[in-house]
């Protein structure tokens, strides 16, 4: 080569680096600001045919970040306000984050360097062109705010776009961060659902969900801290905020490098079920209703009630015990259906509702009195008394007896009850009556099985005399629960409450005896006086106030949640025993643990706050602070440990060592 | 029905009872109680103004998103002078903590706010960070409206555009002033907590 030809050499190459560089001239736009620097990736060349992702390559300084969408606690997402007139531009494209703590807060955000990513397509040949408008913070702990406005501008041909390899290197490794659809997940949310101020995200996945990183797209309601994983291993477990919930979340899973999005999973406010645990909630609510029958405020009845199937045999028998297990059934449906109908009112009611009106209770004094005098002998009336009781043939009165079995089982929340009961007044209607016949099928079981195992009844005694002293010793039990029941009216009514249903006893017993000696005409006119006077009665019954709770004592503290929450600020730990006066399970529990002395000991030596939630009378306040719970029913210990963590429930039937192991 | 109808307003309670969460100034709860010395050396508590319409403003002098309101813009100056006069008391709080950003020595923070023409009626200086962290005030500016019976009517941003810039505020809903209008007409507020935005307090 001669040195001609070397000049011309010289010349072109020169020409060629200038031309390139020219080219790259705009891609090359760079922006230097404090604590960061910012340079678009951009083809050489765009094409005209395809749309192509380029991007902003974010670098901040050692240790400085920059935010993803949702920024958390605290910071902000850089903000990308693009205007073309030659190009259709897509929305940012946000490769997944990684969670930041600062000081006590958690900043969702990028280690390192980014690259913000969206699509272009040109609209023709010509130029594209952007006008970008950027607003971006970058922080270590301190943040500083940066704003850059960028004339962008390539050309564009029909060819394929093209790239500096380094540049398109750069988009592609961040391109793999860009979350994918969910329907390539290896995993799945099956429900998002909110439960005692946490919001719970169901995940199926076959990998760990330790390894999995899962980031909120909404953090106005989702606190941005790492959620934790439940017991099984399959729920995320989010903190809320104070924001209103929304209707529909998005997230955004990372595993493994890649990442998915999960896009307006509905929140089911109401804390909807999957099936799995709907099943288990079922098992619950017949395991619940079985133990039911050997609960004190039902036994009577259903001795009675087992009493009477002697009386009978072969198919009445079985019609009988068919016909009880229909009428519990159905009255729990029924029952359940109210409730149901109540709160979709909004109505703050809770399992056990029924006993908060006096009225109610006025109603089941006299019914259990009556049954009782019937028992001892003191009258024979016809048919309505006796068929609640069981003791005729007749099929109503099987019927009544399951009607009658389920009102006086409400006091008597059992074990197992409560789980069953809570979910369903956050479950919808179906699930939720579901729940409720389970219950009915639980306290009816032993009488199905009666039905269609007609042998087991062989095992009950011949009848013979001694059941007419066994029917007049059932009036004593009768008996007490009138005692227990004006006492539960003492409570709600003050002392006024068992005197006005004492009253009441005494005029109904009044006229029961007169109605012997009195024509069938001026019977009924006698039943309407009655039913006028107790009405009035139960109606004066409600119009009392209620007294100021005597479950609170010295040592229990009337329930405050603003005292709780201090005494929980000062780091005490609180026991909190909601109860109400026609709660047996709840009295059962206050005399033979709660109010015992030893108990009483340990919660002074070990300074844990005691606070009594009266749930005897209708109160929103406890109604809401149960809901808050999970729960619907009484009673429910609650334990909030000193270290601030979340409160503790305890098992509903007490012992003084359930009490001190789960109090540590 | 009476009945009835006094359960269906505690509904509305009652549905959002479930997303509570275990926060500390959070709407419609009590306001935690404070107990702060001010720029004056005045002991400033939260029962001195019970009976009075309170509002609460976390605030660091260096952060940009303070600026934004109090030096690009007058915006929390137009907003303190607006409802003082109405009534309400402003109260801003430093809790960012000695030797950290935005810390103040009484003498600095009574010259920033009076060059500032603040009309804060107090600057609570919380050293210890103890009353932000019994606030879960998380960044600057943190705004707490607190009512005549002490609890919580809003807390949150201060308005709806986190950008740094302070030309947007013109164009952004001031969460602050919508919630201090309802209130002083006797209305509830409708949007009772937002998420804030700003820079993190430096406990």
């Amino acid at each position: 080569m001669g040195p001609v030809e070397n000049i011309f050499m010289k010349i072109f190459v020169f020409v060629l680096v200038q031309f390139l560089f020219l080219s790259m001239g705009f891609s090359q736009e760079s922006i230097k600001d404090q604590h960061i620097r910012i340079r678009v990736l951009a083809p050489q060349i765009f094409s005209s045919e395809d749309e192509t992702v380029m991007g902003l390559y974010f670098q901040p300084d050692p240790e400085w970040h920059v935010y993803w969408q949702n920024p958390g606690d605290s910071g902000a997402a850089p903000k990308f306000d693009f205007s073309s007139q030659t190009a259709d531009i897509g929305p940012i494209l946000w490769p997944f984050p990684a969670r930041l703590p600062i000081a006590h807060l958690t900043n969702i955000g990028y280690e390192g360097s980014v690259v913000y990513l969206f699509s272009v397509k040109p609209k023709s040949t010509s130029d594209v062109e952007i006008k970008m408008n950027l607003e971006w913070l970058v922080c270590k702990i301190d943040c500083v705010p940066g704003f850059a406005k960028i004339n962008f501008k390539q050309p564009v041909h029909s060819a394929a776009s093209r790239w500096k390899a380094a540049d398109l290197d750069l988009v592609k490794k961040f391109l793999a961060r860009v979350p994918e659809s969910a329907d390539s997940a290896p995993l799945k949310i099956s429900m998002a659902y909110l439960d005692q101020g946490h919001l719970k995200l169901k995940v199926k996945s076959a990998s760990d969900l330790k390894t999995l990183q899962i980031f909120p797209l909404n953090g106005d309601f989702i606190h941005a801290a790492t959620p934790e994983i439940d017991a099984n291993g399959d729920e995320f477990i989010f903190k809320t905020t104070s924001v209103t919930a929304p209707a529909k979340l998005s997230f955004v899973a990372a595993y493994n490098n890649t990442a998915w999005q999960f896009n307006d999973i509905p929140l089911s406010l109401t804390g909807a079920v999957s099936a799995e645990s709907l099943l288990s909630l079922i098992f619950f609510a017949i395991l619940g209703g079985l133990i039911l029958n050997l609960m004190p405020c039902v036994f009577p009845v259903i001795s009675i009630k087992t009493f009477s199937l002697l009386k009978t045999k072969g198919k009445d028998r079985v019609k009988d015990c068919l016909l009880y297990s229909l009428g519990v059934m159905t009255t729990f449906v029924l029952l359940g259906g109210l409730f149901l109908f109540l709160r979709s009112f909004g109505a703050a009611v809770g399992w056990g509702f029924q006993l908060q009106s006096p009225a109610v209770i006025l109603g089941l004094v006299l019914l259990f009195w009556l049954m009782a005098l019937n028992f001892l002998g003191a009258f024979e009336m016809g048919t309505s008394i006796m068929n609640f009781s069981g003791q005729l043939k007749g099929g109503s009165s099987s019927f009544g007896t399951g009607v009658l079995s389920v009102f006086v089982a409400a006091p008597c929340t059992g074990p197992f009850m409560g789980a069953a009961l809570g979910a369903a007044i956050t479950l919808p209607a179906l699930s939720a009556l579901i729940i409720f016949l389970g219950l009915g099928f639980g306290l009816a079981l032993p009488f199905i099985l009666f039905a269609f195992f007609p042998r087991l009844l062989t095992v009950l005694p011949k009848p013979g005399p001694w059941m007419e002293v066994l029917k007049q010793f059932f009036a004593f039990p009768l008996f007490a629960t009138v005692l227990w029941l004006l006492w539960v009216l003492g409570q709600q009514a003050h002392t006024h409450g068992w005197y006005l249903a004492s009253i009441a006893i005494f005029v109904v017993s009044l006229a029961i005896w007169l109605s012997k000696y009195l024509s069938s005409q001026k019977n009924i006119i006698l039943a309407l006086v009655t039913l006028i006077v107790v009405g009035g009665l139960a109606y004066s019954l409600n119009l009392l106030g209620s007294p100021t709770s005597s479950q609170i004592t010295s040592n229990w503290q009337a329930y405050d949640e603003a005292k709780l929450k201090e005494a929980r600020q000062n780091g005490q730990a609180v026991f909190v025993d909601f109860t109400a006066a026609w709660c047996i399970t709840c009295q059962v529990n206050k005399q033979a643990v709660l109010d015992t002395v030893e108990a009483q000991n340990y919660f002074k030596e070990n300074n844990i706050l005691l606070m009594r939630a009266d749930w005897t009378r209708y109160d929103p306040k406890i109604t809401a602070a149960l809901s808050k719970l999970g729960r619907s029913s009484v009673p429910v210990y609650t334990y909030y440990p000193r270290d601030g963590s979340e409160p503790k429930l305890l098992p509903q039937l007490l012992t003084l060592n359930i009490l001190k192991g789960e109090t540590q | 029905m009476k009945k009835l109808l006094s359960v269906l307003a505690i509904a509305y309670a009652l549905v959002l009872a479930p997303t509570l969460a275990w926060a500390e100034a959070v709407p419609g709860k009590p306001a935690p109680a404070f107990e702060v010395k001010d720029a004056a050396g005045k002991t400033q508590k939260l029962s001195d103004y019970k009976g009075k319409w309170l509002v609460l403003e976390w605030f660091n002098k260096d952060c940009p998103y303070v600026k934004k309101h109090y030096e690009k813009s007058t915006n929390m100056q137009d907003l303190q002078k607006k409802y003082t006069a109405q009534g309400i008391t402003w109260l801003t709080v430093i809790s960012s903590v000695k030797g950290k950003q935005g810390h103040m020595t009484p003498a600095a923070a009574t010259k920033y706010f009076k060059d500032k023409k603040s009309a804060t009626a107090a600057i609570l200086l919380d050293e210890t960070g103890a009353m932000g962290k019994a606030y879960d005030a998380k960044v600057t500016p943190h705004m707490y409206i607190i009512n005549p019976e002490g609890n919580v009517v809003y807390a949150g941003a201060i308005d709806s555009n986190d950008s740094s810039s302070a030309d947007v505020i013109p164009k952004s809903k001031n969460y602050v002033a919508e919630a201090l209008e309802a209130s002083l007409a006797g209305k509830s507020v409708a949007t009772t907590s937002t998420k804030p935005y700003g820079c993190s307090v430096k406990y």
